[in-house]
């Protein structure tokens, strides 16, 4: 067993280290109650215009629904790319297999902003005008690894003689592939549409470059953070966070039930 | 089995044509407008190596090196930091670790810019949050960091952190308490059961981890720009100002073509070594 | 002195009259270089439980497959009824595998799994579940665990699930491939007699490979043994135990004591191993191994006597429940004698006389 120092002392570092990460957080909320010009902490006069001027806001709207569209695109999309992307990747042995599972790798491993102005510099050449639909195919990019992988991880454990059983009682390959081994994929997909929805709904780098004048919100927070501040910019960010926070508890709670009622047992 | 290979073959289709069409070309497209001619438009124009001597002459490889200093720094401190986190949460697996990951987790998936600028509030100096509520408790003015190397480095390390800590988590709970048992009850000491029955098990997480840090952090702009202001220029500011303000495209292009040639570097030969299938199966 | 005895010809179907419900002519199965299946020809009668042993590697998990429909042969003819059906795909095969994971659908109830045959076939919901409880009452599974979760199931019920399921199409010939082997002791003795009953219930034919001789013998009517993707000896079990037709087939069956036999002077046979020569020999035998099992070597009181007697210093001693196995060295050998009854084992250390009889000894040429 370990000295109780260390023990204690890593618990202790753990704590610290995730208060930390939650003080930037705290402190836009902090800044968004004011309604001054300026940042003077701590405020004089607390107050909550600020939100009632960020809700006010058309904008607002705008910017969330733009993100929440490409979101949901990417989302629904995702998936559809990863389920063939993880048979591959997992469940069939093909010459050319690890090539592919090193090569699928490779676009989580690389410089956001990079993919972007590549992206953007291809679509100039080829003369596409960048827009909400381009950023949701350079999304796809980066985030339908990430989900292949999700998928994949529930491939790894699945019995494979199932499949052969399903077909030796009588089901055609088709229909063991949709009553026993799709099934049994679910729960990997829905974390992967979850994770695709989340990556993409706070990505500031590609959305940047590719999303041209259908602005994601992230980009309008980054633009006017540097310049023509005012206090309902950190109102709007809260409002942000808050969405977002949402979104993973109501998918986390999607979970929970699909395990509960679905699942009834397994995993 | 003949059925599995023809079946892989197809399946592996839709992901292979995106990632073509998505991934490869664009990098291909920018390494052939690296070659244009400087300030040039379009590809038609005769290939020249003038943009990479312009790097090297005329001083643009200062952001690239910043950049690299920035995210080997980034990595080093990150790995350093999450260790301890990770060794936590494999041991006191259950409800804690479920909630701190969950904590860990949750500022991942909220706007990388929000989250700086509220860095950012934090770290201003006389109004800012900090330098604020020390005023008004202790009346002493702490002045700042903001607008430093040292502040888009901090900022870095904020932002990427959960990016070390998780997949050395995974790393470290492939590793079976009773090796650690044996080694200790065999003399070794706590340096000693790390360095030999932790740490090689643990190594393909560490490396992930470090990797993704390193290669994010490379290609990050977002703390430069909101906690660093006008202090550093890091290479993605420098080629996006080639883009925008300078309208030198074949230059921009050379520039993020050498940043994805220092990736390549790093990526690949931790690719060649890790054997996907055994990592996963577990 | 029992004649040494060829192994039966692979061909024969044993001592049954009606027409083989499943023949296999040249069956081959070749990966690459290896013959995994190597030119096996047989047949099996209906209704029979017929199993294959064979050590890890021998080919018999591949021979499975194919008949199941499952891969397809290199080479050679899989006849069902006479009709040939290489080229019958396993879903519309008249037959059903239990898989050695068991492959129970996970994310399905018992009653889903047990179903699923008859959901295939679009049988109607009220008729499914009447024959799935049916099939529940014939396994001893109760009724109760229709709607529960397979995953919670414990090993045992997991083998009745995938035995019921199996049955709900009404095969004529089930494979099972090793279903048991991750089971513990006391588990398979009661599914394996559990397995016998269902056999003899259904009167269907039972097609078993296992590497478990135990499990072969408790349940088979016939036994094949396969090595190195060929078949070395077919018979029921007792003749196959009691008559061997090889060394392999010998050792694999059990625990066994070999002795050389070679000629010596003029007629006179030698056992080198003990250095005794044997004047007397009933037929004529070819050279070969003496094939003997513990329980013909006998511990010799005083005054007892045997054809064949040689002394040896006792190693160790087994008590394995009913029996009592002792080690002894003669010369440069080690033997295996079985002790009778209830008598207690010499102690370690001590010489004794061993001796056998003629006409309990096999005489394998190979």
């Amino acid at each position: 067993m370990e000295p109780r120092s260390v023990i204690v002392g890593r618990i202790v570092w753990t704590v610290l280290i995730v208060g930390l990460l939650y003080l930037p957080i705290i402190s836009i909320v902090l800044a968004s109650l004011a309604n001054t010009r300026f940042i003077r902490f701590p405020h004089r006069v607390w107050s909550i215009d600020a939100y009632r001027e960020a809700l006010g806001l058309g904008l607002t709207y705008d910017l969330q629904w733009t993100s929440l569209k490409v979101a949901i695109c990417v989302a629904f999309l995702a998936v559809i790319f990863a389920i063939p992307g993880a048979l591959a990747f997992a469940r069939y042995s093909w010459p050319g297999r690890s090539v592919f599972q090193k090569s699928l790798l490779l676009p989580i491993f690389f410089p956001q902003s990079v993919l972007g102005l590549a992206a953007l510099v291809t679509m100039s050449a080829v003369g596409i005008s960048p827009s909400w639909q381009t950023a949701v195919f350079m999304h796809l990019v980066w985030v339908v690894p990430i989900a292949t992988l999700i998928v994949s991880i529930r491939l790894y454990g699945f019995d494979v003689a199932q499949e052969e059983a399903a077909f030796d009682l009588g089901a055609t390959r088709l229909q063991s592939f949709l009553a026993v081994t799709l099934p049994q994929m679910m729960p990997g997909i829905v974390s992967g549409a979850l994770f695709a929805f989340l990556l993409s709904w706070a990505n500031l780098p590609l959305s940047a470059y590719t999303s041209g004048a259908d602005s994601t919100l992230p980009e309008w927070l980054y633009s006017r953070m540097s310049t023509n501040y005012a206090p309902m910019v950190p109102a709007v960010s809260v409002l942000s966070i808050i969405a977002s926070v949402l979104v993973v508890m109501i998918f986390q709670l999607i979970r929970l039930w699909w395990r509960r009622h679905i699942e009834a047992g397994s995993d | 089995m003949e059925q599995s290979a023809r079946n892989g073959l197809i399946a592996v289709i839709p992901v292979a044509l995106l990632l073509l069409s998505g991934f490869a070309l664009p990098l291909i497209f920018i390494i052939f407008t690296g070659l244009m001619p400087p300030r040039s438009f379009g590809l038609l124009e005769d290939p020249t190596l003038a943009n990479y001597r312009t790097i090297l002459e005329e001083g643009y490889w200062r952001p690239i090196m910043w950049s690299l200093g920035f995210a080997i720094a980034t990595t080093l401190v990150s790995l350093a930091l999450a260790w301890p986190i990770a060794k936590a949460l494999v041991i006191h697996a259950g409800r804690f670790a479920s909630v701190i990951s969950i904590l860990i987790a949750v500022p991942v998936f909220i706007a990388e810019s929000v989250r700086l600028f509220g860095a950012h509030l934090f770290l201003m100096p006389k109004g800012g949050i900090l330098a604020g509520t020390v005023n008004a408790l202790l009346g002493i003015d702490i002045g700042s960091i903001l607008f430093s190397p040292l502040a888009t480095l901090v900022g870095m390390i904020y932002i990427y952190l959960p990016f070390a800590i998780f997949p050395m988590t995974l790393g470290l709970s492939q590793v079976p308490p009773e090796q650690v048992e044996a080694a200790k009850d065999l003399g070794a000491s706590g340096w000693q059961t790390v360095r030999n029955v932790e740490l090689p098990i643990a190594l393909p997480g560490i490396l992930i981890g470090g990797l993704l840090v390193f290669v994010l952090a490379l290609g990050a702009t977002a703390e430069a720009a909101i906690l660093g202001g006008q202090s550093v220029v890091v290479a993605v500011q420098s080629i996006e100002q080639r883009f925008n303000y300078a309208q030198d495209w074949p230059l921009g292009s050379a520039l993020a073509t050498v940043l994805c040639a220092i990736t390549a570097l790093v990526v690949f030969p931790l690719m060649r070594r890790l054997d996907i299938d055994r990592l996963f199966r577990r | 002195m029992i004649a040494a005895r060829k192994p039966a010809p692979a061909g024969e179907p044993g001592s049954r009259d009606a027409a083989p419900i499943l023949s296999l002519r040249g069956l081959t199965r070749i990966f690459g270089a290896k013959r995994a299946v190597d030119g096996i020809t047989l047949d099996i009668a209906e209704g029979e439980f017929f199993t294959i042993v064979g050590p890890s590697g021998s080919g018999k998990s591949t021979l499975i497959r194919m008949l199941a429909g499952l891969d397809k042969p290199s080479s050679g003819e899989i006849l069902l009824r006479a009709e040939r059906i290489n080229d019958m795909p396993a879903n519309l095969r008249p037959t059903c595998m239990v898989f050695q994971s068991l492959a129970l659908f996970n994310h399905m109830s018992v009653g889903e799994n047990i179903e699923f045959a008859l959901t295939m076939r679009r049988v109607d919901k009220t008729e499914r579940r009447r024959r799935a409880h049916a099939l529940m009452d014939l396994v001893r599974l109760p009724h109760e665990f229709y709607r529960k979760s397979v995953v919670t199931c414990s090993g045992g019920e997991r083998q009745r699930i995938a035995l019921a399921r199996a049955l709900a199409s009404d095969p004529e010939i089930l494979f099972f491939d090793e279903p048991l082997s991750a089971i513990d002791y006391q588990l398979r003795r009661i599914l394996e007699m559990e397995m016998k009953d269902l056999h003899r219930v259904t009167g269907k034919t039972f097609i078993y490979i296992t590497h478990s001789l135990e499990e072969a013998m408790v349940m088979s009517d016939r036994i094949a043994v396969m090595r190195e993707g060929r078949i070395v000896q077919i018979g029921d079990p007792l003749t196959i135990y009691r008559q061997p037709g090889s060394r392999f087939v010998a050792e694999f069956m059990g625990e066994v004591n070999l002795l050389r036999l070679t000629r010596g002077d003029g007629s006179d046979w030698r056992l080198p191993d003990l250095g005794i020569s044997l004047p007397r020999l009933l037929d004529n035998p070819a050279e070969g191994w003496i094939v003997l099992r513990p329980e013909r070597l006998r511990l010799l009181e005083d005054g007892a006597h045997a054809d064949v007697e040689f002394p040896g210093e006792l190693l160790n001693d087994y008590v394995l429940g009913p029996r009592t196995h002792i080690l002894l060295k003669s010369g440069s050998r080690t033997f295996v004698s079985e002790l009778g009854g209830n008598s207690t084992p010499p102690s370690i250390g001590s010489q004794v006389r061993v001796g056998f009889n003629l006409s309990d000894a096999v005489v394998v040429t190979e």
